[in-house]
C-alpha cells in the first residue's frame, strides 16, 4: 500500500516537475521577448501618465509644455548679463530640468528607474515624436536590444547632449564651449560664421556652428556619424538629421533650450523638443574626470559579451 | 666742491652701469627661453593669451628618449633634459618589461586616456580656452578635456585619476601648474616608461611668440625615480584657416 501511494506520488511529483520545468522554460524564454518596459510611452487616448509633480523654475512650472510657454513669454523680456564682448553670459555650470529623468523624451509614467514625466515635445501638439513606420519599430527594438552609444562612453550627439549630464560652458571671442560631466567630452561652438565642414567628415557630435540671434544662442548641428539615441527607451535621430538648438536666458539661473530636429529619413515632419537648464547653486561645484571609458573596460565580462552586443550601436 | 661730487658720482655711475652690462653678458642664460614678451598676445587681465589650437611636431609618445626608428614609429630625438631618465632599479626592470611587451601593455591601446603628461604629445591637436579662473585644455584624442583652475587648492585624496588634478598661476608671463591625484594606469609613452600613483608634475607653459608655445614639466615619483627630472618641447599653432578640433574616438574603432 505505502508503495502504491509512494509511487504515485513518485509519478505525480515527476510530472508536476516536468510541467513546471516546461512551463517556465517556455514562459521564461518568451516573457525576455516580451519585458514590459516600465516607461513605455502610453498607447494614444490613454489617461496622463502617473508621475511625480513638477517644480518651478523661474517662476515657470518645470513641466516642458507650461515651461516652453511660459519661458517664450519671459525670453522677449529678460535682460541677460552680458561677457565682455557683449554677448548673453551663459557662463558656468547648468543641469538640465524639464526632461528629469533620460528613460524617454516622451511622456511616461513614474516607476522604480525614475520620476515619470509629460512629453517634452512641443511640436506636434500631441507631444509624440512623428517617426515613420518603419522607424518607430527600429525604436522599440532598440530598447529590447539595449542598444546605446552610451553604453562605450561615446560622447552624446546633438540634440542628447543638450539635455545630457551638467555642462560646464566657457565663452571666449568667437566661441562657445560646454564641457560635459558625462565621459569628460565636450562641445566646441565656433560663432565666428564659419562654413560647416565638408560632407566626408562625420563627428559624433555633429559638426556645430552657432550664431547669436538677439539673446539667442542658435547652434546647427550637421555631418553626424551615427545614429544619435535620444533616450535610454531608444529614440533616435539619423546621422543625416539636421538639428537646429536655441538657447536663451529667462532668468540669470534659467535658460530655456528647444531643438528642432528635420529627418526626412526618419520622420513625417520636422518636430521640437523643449527643457531648460538651471545654474547648479553650488558655488564650489567642479567637473571632475569621471574616466568612463576605463570604468567600463574594467569589468571583462562586459566588454568580451557586451562589445559583440552593443556593437549594433554602431550600426548604420 | 660741489662740480668735484658731481664729476664723482658720474665716474660711480658709469662704473657701475659697465659693470652691470659686462655682468649680464657673461651670465648664465636663463632657464625660461627667451619669449617676444611685447609681441604675445594678451587677454583683458594682461596675461598671455594661451587660447588656440596647438601640437607637438615630435615622436615623444612612442619614445619620450632617443630613439632610432622601428616600422609604424618614427625617430625621435628626445625630450628628456640629458636624455637620462633616474629609475630606481625594481622601476627599470618593469619598464624593461613593459618595452619588451609595449604592443599589448601600454594602457593606451586600451583606448584609456594617455594620462598627463604624454597627453600633452600625442600627434594630434588640442585646443586651451582660456579665462582669468579657468584653463580648459580640450583634446582631439580620446575626445577628453583637462581641467586647469587658478589659484585654488586641490582637493583632499587619496584620489586616482588618468589626467591628475591641476591648480595652477601665473608667474610673470608663465603659467606654473602644479598636478597630483593620479593612478598607475597610464604611461609616458609607447616605450613602457611609466610612473606610479605619487606622480608629482609641475608644468611651465611659455609663450614664445604668437605660434609657439613652451612646455617643460618636471617629473617627481618617489616609487619610481630617485629624483626628479625633466622634459620639455615647443608646441606649435594650428595656424591652417578654419582649422578645427576633429574626433578620434579611439574606443568606437574595431581593435
Amino acid at each position: 500500500m505505502t508503495t502504491l501511494v509512494s509511487r504515485w506520488t513518485l509519478r505525480v511529483s515527476v510530472l508536476v516537475a516536468a510541467i513546471i520545468v516546461l512551463v517556465f522554460s517556455g514562459l521564461s524564454r518568451s516573457a525576455i521577448g516580451q519585458a514590459p518596459v516600465p516607461f513605455r510611452t502610453p498607447p494614444p487616448g490613454s489617461p496622463p501618465a502617473k508621475i511625480r509633480p513638477y517644480g518651478q523654475f523661474a517662476g515657470c512650472s518645470e513641466e516642458p509644455a507650461l515651461f516652453h510657454r511660459c519661458a517664450m513669454e519671459k525670453a522677449k523680456t529678460f535682460v541677460p548679463p552680458r561677457t565682455p564682448d557683449g554677448k548673453p553670459d551663459f557662463q558656468g555650470y547648468w543641469g538640465r530640468i524639464g526632461i528629469r529623468n533620460l528613460e524617454n523624451i516622451e511622456e511616461h509614467p513614474e516607476s522604480l528607474d525614475g520620476s515619470g514625466g509629460r512629453s517634452s515635445i512641443v511640436d506636434p501638439p500631441d507631444g509624440r515624436i512623428p517617426y515613420q513606420p518603419w522607424a518607430a519599430a527600429k525604436r522599440d527594438a532598440h530598447f529590447e536590444k539595449y542598444l546605446d552609444a552610451g553604453q562605450y562612453c561615446l560622447p552624446d550627439g546633438a540634440p542628447r547632449f543638450a539635455w545630457g549630464a551638467t555642462k560646464f560652458v566657457v565663452q571666449t571671442p568667437g566661441y562657445v564651449f560646454m564641457l560635459n560631466d558625462y565621459a569628460d567630452t565636450y562641445r566646441i561652438i565656433p560663432t565666428d560664421g564659419r562654413p560647416h565642414l565638408g560632407p566626408d567628415i562625420r563627428l559624433w557630435q555633429g559638426d556645430l556652428r552657432g550664431r547669436w540671434e538677439g539673446n539667442t544662442l542658435v547652434i546647427d548641428a550637421t555631418n553626424q556619424l551615427a545614429e544619435t539615441t535620444l533616450d535610454h527607451i531608444g529614440n533616435f535621430i539619423s546621422p543625416d538629421a539636421k538639428v537646429v538648438e536655441r538657447a536663451t536666458m529667462i532668468d540669470k539661473d534659467v535658460i530655456y533650450y528647444t531643438a528642432t530636429i528635420e529627418d526626412a529619413k526618419v520622420f513625417t515632419r520636422p518636430w521640437t523638443v523643449a527643457f531648460g537648464w538651471r545654474r547648479n547653486p553650488n558655488p564650489k561645484y567642479e567637473s571632475w574626470e569621471q574616466g568612463c571609458w576605463e570604468g567600463v573596460q574594467s569589468s571583462l565580462k562586459y566588454t568580451d559579451e557586451g562589445r559583440k552586443r552593443s556593437r549594433g550601436a554602431f550600426e548604420k | 666742491m660741489t662740480s668735484r661730487a658731481a664729476r664723482s658720482s658720474i665716474v660711480i655711475v658709469v662704473v657701475v652701469l659697465l659693470g652691470a652690462a659686462w655682468l649680464s653678458m657673461n651670465r648664465v642664460p636663463a632657464q625660461t627661453p627667451a619669449t617676444a614678451a611685447g609681441s604675445l598676445p594678451r587677454m583683458a587681465d594682461g596675461k598671455p593669451d594661451l587660447s588656440g589650437i596647438w601640437q607637438v611636431l615630435n615622436a615623444a609618445a612612442w619614445n619620450i628618449q632617443d630613439h632610432q626608428a622601428s616600422k609604424g614609429v618614427p625617430a625621435g630625438q628626445g625630450v628628456v633634459e640629458g636624455n637620462e631618465i633616474p629609475y630606481l632599479p625594481m622601476a627599470l626592470a618593469q619598464r624593461n618589461e613593459n618595452f619588451k611587451n609595449r604592443l599589448t601593455a601600454d594602457p593606451e591601446t586600451k583606448c584609456f586616456q594617455p594620462g598627463v603628461p604624454r597627453m600633452m604629445y600625442m600627434p594630434y591637436p588640442f585646443q586651451i580656452i582660456q579665462t582669468p579662473t579657468y584653463i580648459g585644455l580640450l583634446f582631439e584624442y580620446v575626445h577628453t578635456t583637462r581641467h586647469i583652475r587658478m589659484n585654488s587648492e586641490h582637493p583632499e585624496g587619496p584620489i586616482e585619476w588618468a589626467l591628475g588634478d591641476t591648480r595652477a598661476r601665473w608667474e610673470g608671463d608663465t603659467l606654473v601648474t602644479d598636478v597630483i591625484h593620479f593612478n598607475d594606469d597610464t604611461w609616458f609613452d609607447r616605450a613602457g616608461n611609466f610612473h606610479s600613483e605619487q606622480l608629482h608634475l609641475v608644468e611651465r607653459f611659455t609663450m614664445l611668440d604668437r605660434d609657439h608655445l613652451n612646455y617643460e614639466v618636471t617629473v617627481e615619483d618617489p616609487k619610481v625615480f630617485s629624483r626628479p627630472w625633466k622634459m620639455s618641447m615647443p608646441f606649435y599653432r594650428r595656424i591652417e584657416k578654419n582649422i578645427q578640433i576633429l574626433d578620434y574616438e579611439c574606443q568606437s574603432f574595431d581593435s
